[in-house]
C-alpha cells in the first residue's frame, strides 16, 4: 500500500508523464499555442485518464497475462477511453489527432508495470492526469510570452517548446534527490 | 520518386514534421535503440498504408477510424510479440513504450486522398526511411553525450565525462529541439511544418 501524498508528489513531480516520462509531447508541442487550447486538450486528456484508470480498476481480474497480449489490451483499453473521452467532454475534438493519445498509452503501460492494485489505479491516474494539465498549461503560459521574445527563427514554434519544456524537466530532477 | 525524397529529407517525419518526438525522447537513448525504432516505425507505416489503401475503402465510413487504429495495434503488438521471442534483450532495451509507434503510424495515415497506388507505397517507404535515419542520427548524439559511446563502442573514454543527462527524458528533450532547429535552418522553412 502505497501512501496517497507520496503518490500525489510522485505523479505531480518525479515521475511527471510530460517533463520526466517524455509522454503527450504531441499535444504539447500542437496544442499550447494559446492556453484555451492547452486547457481544451487537456481536459480530454485527463477524462480519458481518468476513464482508462477505472476502468483498469474493474477489469483489473482479466488482464491477460502473457506480456504480448498484455501490450495490446492496454494499448486497446487507451484507445477505448481516449476514443470515448471527448463524448464525455462534449468537446468537438478531431478524433483523428486524439483516438491515439502516447500520454494516455504511456499512464496505463506505466500502470502495467506497477501494478497497482484495485482503486490504486484510479488514485495514480487522477495525480498522473493533473501533473498533465498542470505542465500543459505552464508551458501555454511561457509559450504567449516567448512569442514576444527574440527567438531566432529556426527555433521558432516546436523546437523551443521542446528546449523549454527539457528545462523544466530539469528544475524537476531537482527533486530526485 | 520525388513523393519518396520529400519523406525522406524535406518533409522528414521526425525533423521536420516533429512527428514520432516520444519515441525519440523517451525511448532514443541509443543509436541501436534508434535504430531498432526506426526499422519498426517504418514496417508499421508500410504495412498500415497498404491496408488502409485496399482494405479500410471497403469498410463503412464510421467504422473507418476504429479499424484504422484497430488494426495498427495489431500490428503494433505482433511485431512486439515477434522482436520479444527472436530478442528478449533488444525489447528490455526498449523499455515498455514500445508500442508508442501506433500514435505516430496512426497520424501518418491518409484519411481522405486516393492517390495512385504506387505513390501511396514510395511515400510510406520514404516516411519510413526518414523515421529510420532521423532516430538514428539522434541515437547516436544522446548515446555519444550520454555515455561516449556510438553503438555499444566507447569513443570517448579519457579526455571527457559523459554527460548523463543526455540519456535523461530533459536531456532528450533538449537535445531533440536543438535538431529540429537545425533542421529547420538547413531546410529553410522556419518551423512553418512543425508548428
Amino acid at each position: 500500500m502505497i501512501d496517497g501524498l507520496e503518490l500525489l508528489v510522485e505523479t505531480l513531480i518525479t515521475g511527471n508523464l510530460v517533463l520526466i516520462h517524455g509522454l503527450g509531447l504531441y499535444a504539447l508541442t500542437r496544442y499550447t499555442k494559446t492556453v484555451r487550447t492547452a486547457v481544451k486538450a487537456g481536459t480530454n486528456t485527463v477524462v480519458g485518464m481518468l476513464l482508462g484508470g477505472t476502468i483498469l480498476w474493474l477489469l483489473g481480474d482479466i488482464v491477460p497475462t502473457s506480456p504480448t497480449s498484455q501490450i495490446g489490451f492496454y494499448v486497446l483499453v487507451g484507445f477505448i477511453a481516449a476514443a470515448t473521452a471527448p463524448h464525455l467532454t462534449r468537446q468537438d475534438a478531431s478524433p483523428e489527432y486524439h483516438v491515439v493519445d502516447t500520454a494516455l498509452i504511456g499512464l496505463l503501460l506505466i500502470m502495467a508495470q506497477r501494478n497497482f492494485p484495485g482503486v490504486e489505479n484510479l488514485w495514480f491516474a487522477m495525480g498522473s492526469s493533473l501533473g498533465y494539465f498542470i505542465v500543459l498549461i505552464v508551458v501555454a503560459t511561457i509559450r504567449q510570452r516567448l512569442e514576444l521574445a527574440p527567438i531566432p527563427k529556426a527555433f521558432r514554434g516546436t523546437p523551443i517548446v521542446l528546449i523549454t519544456a527539457g528545462l523544466l524537466g530539469i528544475a524537476l530532477l531537482g527533486f530526485w534527490l | 520518386m520525388k513523393i519518396f525524397w520529400e519523406g525522406v529529407f524535406r518533409r522528414n517525419p521526425v525533423l521536420v514534421l516533429a512527428m514520432g518526438l516520444v519515441p525519440a525522447v523517451a525511448i532514443t537513448t541509443t543509436a541501436l535503440n534508434g535504430l531498432i525504432l526506426g526499422i519498426s516505425i517504418a514496417l508499421v507505416v508500410l504495412i498500415s498504408s497498404i491496408i488502409n489503401y485496399v482494405v479500410i475503402p471497403l469498410t463503412p465510413v464510421s467504422a473507418r477510424l476504429s479499424l484504422r487504429a484497430l488494426v495498427l495495434i495489431v500490428l503494433v503488438v505482433a511485431l512486439y510479440g515477434i522482436i520479444l521471442h527472436t530478442s528478449p534483450g533488444l525489447v528490455a532495451g526498449l523499455g515498455i513504450f514500445f508500442p508508442f509507434m501506433v500514435a505516430d503510424a496512426f497520424r501518418l495515415l491518409k484519411t481522405e486522398e486516393q492517390p495512385p497506388f504506387t505513390d501511396v507505397v514510395l511515400e510510406a517507404l520514404g516516411q519510413g526511411l526518414g523515421f529510420v535515419w532521423a532516430l538514428t542520427l539522434i541515437g547516436i548524439v544522446r548515446e555519444f553525450l550520454g555515455l561516449g559511446a556510438i553503438f555499444g563502442r566507447p569513443i570517448v573514454t579519457t579526455v571527457l565525462r559523459p554527460l548523463s543527462l543526455a540519456t535523461g527524458v530533459p536531456g532528450g528533450l533538449i537535445i531533440v529541439g536543438l535538431l529540429l532547429a537545425l533542421a529547420n535552418a538547413i531546410t529553410k522553412q522556419g518551423g512553418e511544418l512543425n508548428d
